[in-house]
């Protein structure tokens, strides 16, 4: 008995070595980013003898850098509309009567959340040149947008399956019609979960690279502007750039979580 | 029922899910301010009544008129019918006060008539000081009143009750009933209550339909049911009774005579009297068994001894072997004095003829 409960407990001493080993790998490439974009010096790496908000300030006054950011919350902002309007109404369509080939069209709507970016980047240059689609805006706001459906799909029918079906009948069986139902009932119901898959959408598309660079115009996306500072070497400004976007992704995510989960508990 | 016009009539009503038939061809009316009560097990077609009354399914022949009106094509919300969901169907995301004028909302009442209405059902039913809760802040015994309050605020003809009390516990199921009754009585509504459960029936019926697989087995009061049974489904379903199973002799009078374990028995006769040697059952309530020392002037007596006894609190159950035979083939309510005096030794047990029913199988 004894034996057992010491091996209990070396296992677990083990274990949690081995999460904070986990933790720690994670974490500390971003500890370090974040205390480069605070050193005063163009030179990434330690000691740093001097601190400074210069970068940040930099940052904050640079023109380009600002109106990139503005370009991607637009286009993040846009497509998430756009998935999460789509997506929802296939959720709806797809958890509602059975038809035939529903398995199929679930399929054929959750697969492109499982292929390559790159691929579907790439198909997508192709298609867009096709349909004479100029690169910008338009054509990453389109990306984006098909590219999230699937996501809202999903966990927008986790929640719908979890509705009643007494709830649409006492609804209809008091007066209302199935649109006022849907409206009244339904679409109430489904809120924590779009609302949860719309701040999802929000980080995938302000994040992604491949599809915003393959499709871009003139104009980049931040991850695009990122990526093409690095090409002129490293700075701290690119730290203090990623520094602020980490802190606003977390922020909205952990938010985005939490408030979740209290709406799902309430109903 | 009076000769006026029934408010709900029920005409040929079939309903058939592929192969398996849910309702065989009911016909029924039901009056205005009756209290009706679909009783059976589950898949006897008393749930597919309910949802075809209330235009959650369509029949598959047959019609529903509703005060005069063929609503059978009618969508829910066309008709002037209510329903009491069996998981009371409360709206999660609005108030107790928002639950219940959401159907006067959409009835196109105004703002005043709304207020004036849920203030009425609200005093009525005692929920003003859960107006501003939400369904998760309510216990049970409350969320089912503020269905029953959803459902009668927008004044319907007939209101719905499918299986509303199966979520109580045994306690405040027992309140409930009554509160339901008393309230059907005070507003004079007709009720449509759907239940599995017997002794819920019992108590608040007007009129009990007992259905079987899709047909009616029995429609009657519950005296009538209880005490009258037409078939052995009937007399099982409801209460505890205990069934001989004999041959037909004759008759005597209106009574039936029939052979059982060796002795003549009278009791009450079916509908069609069965031909004589046939096999035939008869019911006979436990607590309609008496217990004698010496063969009682009873129209039925037999000699047996009792084999096992339950304590019941204010009763015995007792269990009687017949003849020479150990098993238990008779059972019997005494009360408790009268079960412990009782020993091993042979005893008479008499009952009248009017407390036995021969049945229909």
């Amino acid at each position: 008995m004894n034996d057992r409960v010491e091996l209990f407990r070396g296992n677990r001493i083990f274990l949690s070595c081995v999460y904070w080993a986990f933790v720690l790998y994670v974490f500390v490439p971003l500890i370090l980013m974040v205390l480069m974009g605070f050193k005063d010096s163009k030179f990434i790496g330690f000691p740093i003898r001097s601190w400074t908000l210069e970068w940040y300030t930099g940052v904050f006054a640079d023109a380009e850098v600002l109106s990139t950011f503005g370009y991607s919350v637009a286009i993040a902002v846009l497509s998430t509309l756009i998935s999460v309007i789509v997506g929802t109404w296939i959720a709806v369509l797809l958890e509602g009567r059975k038809f035939t080939g529903r398995g199929v069209t679930f399929g054929l709507t959750v697969l492109p959340a499982l292929v390559p970016g790159i691929i579907s980047a790439i198909a997508f240059r192709i298609y867009a040149r096709y349909l004479g689609i100029e690169p910008g805006m338009g054509a990453i706001v389109w990306a984006h947008a098909v590219h999230n459906v699937p996501f809202v799909v999903l966990v927008v029918m986790a929640r719908l399956s979890t509705l009643p079906k007494s709830q649409i009948e006492a609804a209809r069986d008091l007066g209302a019609d199935p649109l006022i139902a849907f409206a009244r009932i339904t679409l109430p119901y489904l809120v924590p979960a779009i609302l949860g898959a719309s701040i999802f959408c929000l980080l995938l598309s302000f994040d992604d690279f491949v599809r915003s660079f393959f499709l871009g115009g003139y104009e980049p996306t931040l991850p695009v502007l990122i990526f093409a500072k690095l090409r002129s070497g490293m700075s701290p400004e690119i730290n203090a750039i990623a520094t602020v976007a980490l802190i606003l992704t977390a922020v909205i995510g952990v938010w985005a979580e939490r408030f979740t989960r209290r709406m799902n508990k309430e109903s | 029922m009076t000769d006026q016009k029934p408010l709900v009539r029920i005409e040929g009503l079939s309903k058939h899910f592929g192969e398996t038939v849910a309702l065989d061809n009911l016909t029924l009316d039901i009056a205005q301010g009756e209290f009706v009560t679909f009783l059976g097990p589950s898949g006897c077609g008393k749930s597919t009544t309910l949802r075809i009354l209330g235009g959650f399914e369509r029949p598959t022949h047959g019609r529903v008129i509703l005060d005069g009106e063929d609503v059978t094509n009618q969508p829910p919300e066309k008709r002037h019918v209510n329903m009491v969901f069996q998981d009371y169907a409360l709206f999660p995301h609005m108030t107790v006060a928002q639950n219940i004028s959401f159907g006067l909302e959409l009835k196109g009442m105004g703002k005043a008539d709304i207020k004036r209405r849920l203030q009425e059902i609200m005093a009525f039913l005692e929920l003003d000081s859960y107006a501003g809760r939400y369904p998760v802040q309510l216990s049970g015994g409350q969320r089912q009143r503020v269905a029953l309050a959803r459902a009668l605020a927008p004044d319907p003809a007939l209101l719905l009750l499918d299986e509303p009390l199966g979520a109580l516990d045994a306690k405040l199921r027992g309140q409930v009933q009554q509160e339901l009754k008393s309230i059907q009585r005070r507003t004079n509504k007709t009720f449509f209550f759907v239940t599995h459960d017997q002794e819920e029936a019992l108590t608040m019926s007007d009129r009990i339909v007992v259905m079987n697989k899709g047909r009616v087995e029995q429609d009657g009061t519950p005296e009538e049911l209880y005490f009258r049974p037409a078939s052995r489904f009937v007399a099982e379903f409801i209460g505890e009774t205990n069934l001989l199973s004999g041959w037909m002799r004759g008759t005597e009078g209106d009574k039936v005579v029939m052979d059982w374990e060796g002795t003549a028995l009278k009791g009450k006769a079916p509908a069609g009297i069965p031909a004589e040697g046939k096999p035939i059952t008869a019911s006979v309530r436990l607590e309609k068994l008496g217990f004698h020392a010496d063969r009682p002037q009873t129209a039925n007596a037999v000699q047996g001894r009792v084999v096992g006894k339950t304590f019941l609190g204010s009763r015995m159950a007792m269990q009687i072997a017949v003849g020479d035979k150990d098993e238990p083939i008779l059972k019997a309510y005494v009360d408790a004095e009268t079960g412990q005096s009782v020993g091993s030794d042979p005893i008479w047990i008499g009952w009248e003829a009017d407390h036995m029913a021969v049945l229909n199988d």
